[in-house]
């Protein structure tokens, strides 16, 4: 049934029809709404679920953890700088090879203090061996919640299901809301492959070293690399039962396109808006939506880019002395493939500042009349002025 | 890297251990060794008959009113009554006014003893067989017939002398309707009747029967309160009417109505209670007392509910003097003129409660229709202990022990410092107790065995405890609030019954407050701490890093084979109900 519902309750209600067992969270501005309507379903009997209050998103990482060791399916959320906090334990929940599944609200890091979007807190995390899937709208994100357990059983890894501070965290939409059901079917109760017991009590995660360590690390890889297959067919299934099918890549008008935008997240929709505008006027542009982030769809990737003459990558994020961090992603992909046509970075949006049609269609014009890059890194709508200020 | 479908499980590399962990005995490791062990409570300490409170609200948060019922009934038959007019000391000592308020124990009591008595439950309690002896009791007042209740359960006979037609005692003739409805009083006071005691009414006890009856029982036991009241011994006494007969009167239906004014003398219960029930019979009364409000005696929420139906208070006044205004032309509307002394406080307090001191030679004068005294009553005299003599005798916290040719105890407001109805109960209780230990192990035994059934440090017995002299396990450790772990509560408020509005109670003598209602009983006893208890919370087991804490037929053990000793199910005990010590290797 379709119901008006917050992109952040987007995942509340997906998480309710998940059946999730534990949900430990420490609250978090934009992501705080999500778990605080879990918490009221567990307080109020809609969910039989344990909700953990801690004190920090260390401890909540570390609860889920534990649960997930006793074979629980478990659930927490964040944002920015509990994210940031969180970090020595999601190497661990992927090396453990738990099957956690968590929203994270992207949100910029601190100073200056800032609540609103920006991607570097989750892309600095791109090391940890976390799933993570970038959502575009409310329904995008309910529907990835329901297959990120699934997809995180399926391979035994965590799963970082991703979305936009406020643009996405706090807009109301019509929603396609499933009947529990019909869930059900979709996604049984967890068996789970790591379950603690105390009838028959074995130890988990205890010293390994050098003569197996590594091994263990290329198992965790195999695991990544088999998750874009079983998404596949999980995405399939779900199509099967709900009708809708996001993919890992979205690729709209990139057949015949001169120029491909590549973004994530909520700019997606608003490139949809320009690309149609800008092919009415009878430029061959197009956009390629980045979801899975990781594992990182290379060969997928290729397919769509190496026909093309030219890339703009948009990125609302930074990785300082460097560039923007999917350009470095989509360079590091092409730089083997059979055609490379030249990559524009452009980073645009950084703190919730709003990208918005004549900022997408500025950076097509730009990518159209140069040849070449001009720098690794173009930064988009800086005020001038102030920029000049410090830099004269 | 292989992007080759593969099906099936995927293979999960990871650290396990393939050898059952609990080949690891880490019980090796420890160098302290927890344990259960359960404490007192405070409120159990501080009440006068040691009810099992903390496990008594364990079980009402259960819904297990019966059980909780019996576990009131082993220490004290009338739970309806305290509930009621106790003014329950467990309640000041309670580790909850620390955190937040304490827990009203006192509304819980007379939820359980009411729905006991309501439902029609009959305690299950540990069958006693008959000894064949018999004992005479004195006065069927709260002592008495705690007396007969007891020795009852421990296989005593019982004969009780009752100069009323009724039984109750103070209970009966000396407190209102308000405070105590008589239907309550007379099903729980019933209940001493049940277990087997006989009572004689309209017998009062003398000197001459006392003597006439000694030789064919085993025991006497003297409770007969105070029938004689104190004299203020100012000129017009005459005039006063007493305080405790005018109650007496009340409770035996007469009188409809009082017009006028009145004045009532005295600071305690009797006064509050004489000047309240003046204000439902119409008239218009004013108390007089020669120290301040808060010296008064009587319970502080009884002054409080009496200022709230517009009774007057005049603090600092004594009388000297009572006039009869019978041909008195300036205040011909006037029955009595009473003459008061203004009163103030000296610097010096006497035992610990403020001295008051003539202030100077300030009188005033009070013209009213009516006066009452109500200063206090004594013991009429022949019932005054002897004094010491050659024979052999006891005194005790809550009784008086004296071998004549039978052994005679004093018990009740006879030897009782505070004179409670609780002390009173406690008073019957310590008096069979020492019967029986007289009977069984000799006058010698009585103040081991009885210091054996102490609750904690105070001077409250447990009957529990006396029936069950081996498995005895609770220590007399009184838990303070500082040992309670205090991140499992949560602050919530305390219970409050529903009480009649002022101007309602004023215009009859229905009881003020009701009974607590189920929801809100279970409630207010989810508030209790259970100080001392072990309520199978469960956090020894769900904290302890090695799972060695085992539940078998609800009672928990350590598996010593796995306990390393960490104390960590000591400290997360929310009530202090374990306990840590070094092992001995």
């Amino acid at each position: 049934m379709k119901q008006v519902l917050e992109g952040s309750h987007a995942v509340s209600e997906a998480v309710r029809l998940a059946r999730v067992e534990v949900i430990s969270a420490y609250p978090i501005t934009p992501q705080t709404h999500i778990v605080e309507a879990i918490s009221e379903y567990c307080a109020n009997g809609t969910m039989d679920a344990r909700f953990l209050c801690v004190e920090s998103e260390h401890s909540a990482m570390a609860a889920v953890i534990g649960a997930a060791s006793s074979g629980a399916r478990a659930f927490t959320a964040t944002s920015s700088h509990g994210l940031a906090y969180m970090h020595e334990l999601l190497h661990w929940a992927s090396a453990a090879r738990l099957p956690i599944v968590m929203a994270e609200v992207n949100r910029a890091l601190g100073p200056g203090w800032n609540i609103w979007l920006d991607q570097t807190d989750s892309l600095s995390q791109r090391d940890t061996g976390w799933i993570q899937l970038y959502c575009e709208d409310g329904q995008e994100v309910l529907d990835t919640t329901l297959q990120a357990f699934r997809l995180a059983e399926a391979v035994n890894l965590p799963v970082m299901v991703v979305l936009d501070a406020f643009f996405l965290s706090h807009t109301f939409e019509p929603i396609d809301v499933p009947e529990k059901n019909q869930v059900d079917q979709f996604l049984p109760r967890l068996s789970p492959r790591i379950e603690l017991n105390t009838e028959n009590p074995y130890a988990l995660n205890q010293m390994a070293g050098p003569a197996v360590y590594m091994e263990m690390r290329h198992n965790i890889e195999f695991a990544m690399q088999q998750a874009f297959s079983r998404f596949d067919e999980i995405e399939n299934e779900f199509e099967a039962s709900f009708g809708r099918k996001h993919g890992p890549l979205d690729a709209v008008a990139c057949d015949d396109a001169e120029i491909i935008l590549v973004t994530a997240g909520t700019t997606a929709s608003t490139c949809r808006q320009v690309i149609a505008d800008l092919r009415s006027r009878g430029e061959k542009a197009g956009l390629l939506k980045l979801k899975m982030f990781r594992p990182f769809p290379t060969d997928l990737m290729r397919r769509y880019l190496e026909k093309t003459q030219k890339l703009a990558v948009i990125d609302r994020n930074f990785s300082f002395g460097a560039s923007g961090i999917f350009a470095q992603e989509i360079k590091a992909a092409l730089c083997n493939a059979k055609r490379r046509p030249p990559v524009f970075g452009y980073i645009a949006g950084l703190g919730g500042r709003d990208v918005t049609p004549q900022t997408i269609e500025d950076i097509y014009w730009q990518t159209k009349n140069s040849e070449a890059p001009k720098s690794e890194s173009i930064w988009i709508g800086l005020n001038e002025e102030l920029v000049e200020s410090w830099s004269n | 890297m292989p992007q080759k479908k593969f099906d099936g499980d995927i293979p999960l590399f990871i650290p396990r251990s393939t050898i059952s962990s609990a080949e690891n005995k880490t019980g090796s490791w420890r160098y302290f060794r927890p344990f259960y062990e359960e404490k007192t409570a405070p409120c159990s300490a501080a009440c006068p008959v040691g009810a099992d409170i903390p496990r008594v609200e364990m079980l009402a948060r259960q819904g297990l009113f019966k059980k909780a019922g019996e576990i009131i009934l082993e220490e004290n038959p009338f739970p309806s009554i305290c509930g009621r007019v106790c003014f329950h000391p467990c309640e000041s000592a309670c580790n909850r006014g620390d955190y937040d308020q304490p827990i009203a124990i006192h509304s819980l009591e007379r939820f359980i003893g009411d729905t006991v008595l309501m439902q029609g439950i009959k305690a299950d309690l540990q069958p006693h067989s008959t000894n064949g002896k018999k004992v005479a009791i004195a006065g069927a007042g709260p002592a008495g017939l705690a007396t007969a209740y007891f020795l009852s359960r421990l296989g005593y006979q019982s004969d009780i002398f009752e100069a009323q037609p009724e039984s109750g005692g103070l209970l009966r003739w000396g407190i209102p309707d308000y405070r105590l409805p008589e239907d309550v009083l007379k099903r729980e006071t019933s209940r001493i009747e049940d277990c087997g005691a006989t009572i004689h009414y309209n017998t009062p006890v003398t000197q001459e029967l006392l003597e006439k009856i000694m030789p064919t029982y085993d025991a006497v036991f003297i409770g007969c309160g105070y029938g004689r009241p104190i004299q203020l011994k100012i000129p017009g006494e005459q005039w006063a009417q007493d305080g405790l007969k005018f109650l007496h009167r009340i409770r035996t239906g007469e009188p409809a109505s009082i017009q006028g004014t009145a004045a009532v003398v005295g600071g305690g219960n009797t006064a509050i209670d004489v000047a309240r029930s003046l204000k439902r019979l119409g008239a218009d009364p004013i108390i007089v007392y020669r120290r301040r409000k808060q010296d008064m005696p009587a319970f502080e929420p009884e002054i409080a509910m009496a200022l709230e139906e517009d009774i007057g208070l005049q603090e600092l006044a004594a009388p000297i003097v009572i006039q009869k205004n019978d041909n008195h032309p300036s205040a011909a509307d006037y029955g009595y003129t009473l003459t008061l002394q203004k009163m103030k406080v000296s610097a010096t307090p006497i035992r610990g409660r403020a001295r008051v001191v003539p202030d100077g030679d300030i009188c005033e004068t009070l013209n009213v229709d009516h006066i009452f005294m109500a200063i206090g009553a004594g013991p009429e005299a022949f019932w005054n202990p002897s004094a010491p003599t050659q024979i052999s005798e006891l005194t005790l916290s809550h009784c008086r022990i004296i071998e004549r040719k039978v052994p005679v105890i004093y018990g009740g407001d006879l030897v009782n410092q505070p004179q409670s109805v609780t002390d009173a109960i406690a008073s019957g209780k310590q008096g069979a107790m020492a019967l029986d230990v007289y009977f069984k192990q000799g006058w010698g035994a009585i103040e081991e065995r009885l210091a054996s059934c102490r609750v904690g440090d105070g001077p409250a017995l447990s009957m529990a405890a006396y029936h069950n002299a081996e498995t005895k396990s609770r220590k007399a450790h009184v838990v303070s609030f500082e040992e309670i772990n205090s991140d499992y509560f949560q602050s919530s408020p305390r219970a409050v019954p529903i009480r009649l509005a002022p101007d309602q109670r004023i215009q009859s003598f229905a009881e003020i407050e009701s009974t607590l209602p189920k929801e809100a009983a279970v409630n207010e006893a989810q508030r209790c701490f259970n100080c001392g208890i072990c309520t199978s919370c469960d956090y020894c087991r769900i904290y302890c890093p090695e799972v060695a804490v085992i539940v078998e037929k609800a009672q928990r053990r350590i598996n010593l084979d796995y306990c390393k000793g960490c104390g960590i199910c000591v400290t997360e005990c929310p009530r202090n109900a374990m306990a840590l010590e070094e092992e001995k290797k």
